[in-house]
């Protein structure tokens, strides 16, 4: 090996070894000697708008049913509702889920509130919903008290935020059609089902009213689908709907959409 | 002394090993390019878009979901809130911290290496330099030399030095020129946030600036020369201690795996946050990922680090200098 080259390999590591020094000061001065401000980023014009034609967006919104909890392919009936989708259109499919287990209408107006979930409601074309399931039954908290006054206090309360959500909605977006899903009695065939399937009942109907109020948006029923054999549509849980369940939410979503000549 | 340190420098570079870590990291380079470029894609195919927020949108929303679960340990709930805060942060910002690109890719590279690869290869360099010596028993030749035996020494650990920082600048090059041919070249100036700082379960955003990414990935290499300088002088002890140098790196290798392993479960044995293997991913602090013990913060671990490395010197130098050698 020629002196050269191991010349020029220390010299290498020499200026290197300054370099990585330099690195730890920089580090020292940037991370220890900082005085807190806030970020502050020149705003650059957004160029944020994707353009429209050419892609159908689907967004979900809402809890663990449009999350498809229960689904062993994890799809959901959202998932069943893009698959149907994609036949009929030669477009692409742009889906997003921004759904969260658990979640409460009061925490979906929450996440209606953020700037970029706003920003992909802006842009879709057909929004699907599921909310309320967790509100009523409380994770089966609602099954021991059935007192109707408290249950009549719930309804309001959830009546009032579900018209605050759809009213953020339509201001994010005052075209797309939004398909809000309805409950379902998971309980109908227990010892108190008439009971618990009238509060379902008068709280779909709450729901079907205020979305009365508001142009395009759709409150579809799932009550009916469920109430024959409920467990042959349950998962192992008895309280989300399983692959078959899901499958027929999902045929009967899809059987409402229709699509526009442009969209197709 | 600079003759010596340039004879040692001689050692190094004919024993290939230079070259031959140079070959270890390109080949792995390739395979986490690839890698990486396999799982851009299939995001894009889940999703549908390449557009940045609705990714992270949905990973934030992932996140929530997975938070949401039972059965999840404690440790990995606080560590998914502190990454979700942070997602936030930016989504909110409007910063893409994963935009594609080479210095992208340099910055994973390093994140990911700090802890374990890159201080293996410093290990294999810095493992021999004084053993190899004494089993084969050219150290007598040496020290028979009119010169000091401290200068002796001193010279070997300058040329670990030099060959640590050449190991990090190859990690550097290749890392860059390799995954620039799949994501491009550009992205330097791209701005990141950093100054984050854990407090508990929560994210403390007051200290939070913007760096450009050449500068961020200046401060990430320093770092991770400063972590394999410190474990290279650990080495570099014990091959002073030691004559064998498959006992040295054996040694080596058992305390990094053990500090890659501790780091995943110590949460609740505090006192091991004195230990120098735990201390080695001085990055996560840069881009705020909670540390694997409540309390530890970068000038903390720094700090260990530095003390372990001081200590290893002292023992070293006094060792060799006192030392029968026959």
């Amino acid at each position: 090996m020629s002196k050269r080259i191991i010349g020029m390999i220390v010299a290498i590591c020499v200026a290197t070894t300054v370099l990585w020094a330099i690195g730890l000061i920089v580090t020292i001065q940037d991370q220890f000697f900082y005085k807190a401000s806030s970020v502050k980023q020149e705003q650059k014009p957004t160029t944020l708008s994707m353009e429209k034609s050419g892609s159908l967006s689907i967004v979900a919104l809402g809890d663990s049913l449009t999350r498809g909890t229960g689904d062993e392919t994890g799809k959901g009936y959202v998932g069943y509702v893009v698959d149907e989708l994609k036949k009929k259109t030669s477009q692409h499919v742009q889906f997003t889920n921004l759904a969260i287990k658990g979640q409460r209408s009061a925490q979906l107006i929450g996440q209606l509130k953020q700037k970029e979930v706003q920003r992909q409601l802006k842009e879709a074309d057909i929004i699907l919903m599921t909310i309320g399931g967790n509100d009523l039954f409380r994770g089966g908290e609602a099954l021991r008290d059935l007192s109707t006054t408290q249950i009549e206090k719930e309804k309001e309360k959830f009546a009032q935020q579900l018209r605050t959500i759809f009213q953020l909605v339509r201001t994010v977006n005052n075209e797309a059609p939004v398909f809000y899903i309805a409950l379902y009695n998971p309980f109908n065939d227990l010892d108190n089902g008439k009971e618990t399937s009238a509060v379902v009942r008068s709280w779909n109907y709450a729901a079907s009213e205020v979305a009365a109020d508001y142009q395009f948006i759709i409150c579809v029923p799932t009550y009916d689908l469920f109430e024959l054999q409920v467990n042959d549509y349950l998962y192992t849980d008895k309280f989300h709907p399983n692959k078959e369940g899901y499958k027929r939410i999902g045929e009967r979503v899809a059987s409402l959409i229709t699509l526009t000549k442009g969209e197709k | 002394m600079i003759n010596l340190v340039y004879n040692e420098m001689l050692k190094i570079v004919r024993k290939k090993r230079l070259f031959i870590i140079a070959a270890i990291v390109a080949v792995l380079v390739s395979l986490f390019t690839y890698a990486q470029f396999k799982q851009i894609e299939t995001i894009r195919e889940r999703i549908g878009t390449t557009d940045w927020r609705t990714q992270l949108q949905q990973q934030i929303i992932d996140t929530q979901n997975r938070l949401n679960s039972t059965g999840i340990s404690e440790e990995w709930k606080k560590f998914l809130k502190i990454r979700l805060q942070q997602q936030q942060y930016y989504l909110d910002n409007d910063i893409n911290p994963m935009a594609p690109g080479a210095p992208t890719f340099m910055r994973m590279f390093i994140e990911n290496s700090i802890e374990l690869f890159l201080p293996l290869l410093v290990m294999v360099i810095a493992a021999d330099l004084v053993s190899s010596e004494a089993s084969g028993g050219t150290i007598k030749l040496l020290l028979t030399r009119p010169v000091k035996r401290w200068k002796v020494l001193m010279s070997k650990y300058i040329a670990m030095i030099l060959s640590t920082s050449f190991i990090v600048f190859s990690v550097a090059l290749l890392s860059y020129a390799i995954s620039g041919i799949v994501f491009g070249y550009g992205g330097w100036n791209l701005p990141l946030l950093t100054g984050f700082s854990v407090q508990g379960e929560e994210l403390n955003t007051t200290a939070v600036h913007l760096i450009p990414q050449w500068k961020y990935l200046l401060i990430e290499f320093g770092l991770a020369f400063f972590v394999s300088l410190v474990v290279g002088t650990l080495t570099f002890m014990l091959s002073v201690l030691i004559r064998s140098t498959a006992a040295v790196m054996g040694i080596m290798l058992a305390a990094l795996i053990s500090g890659a392993i501790l780091s995943s479960m110590v949460s609740s044995w505090e006192s091991a946050k004195y230990l120098f293997m735990v201390n080695l991913r001085l990055t996560s602090y840069i881009s705020g990922t909670a540390p694997p013990i409540d309390g530890m913060t970068l000038s903390f671990s720094m700090t260990v680090l530095a003390v372990w490395a001081l200590g290893a010197l002292i023992v070293s130098f006094y060792v060799f200098t006192k030392r029968d050698v026959y």
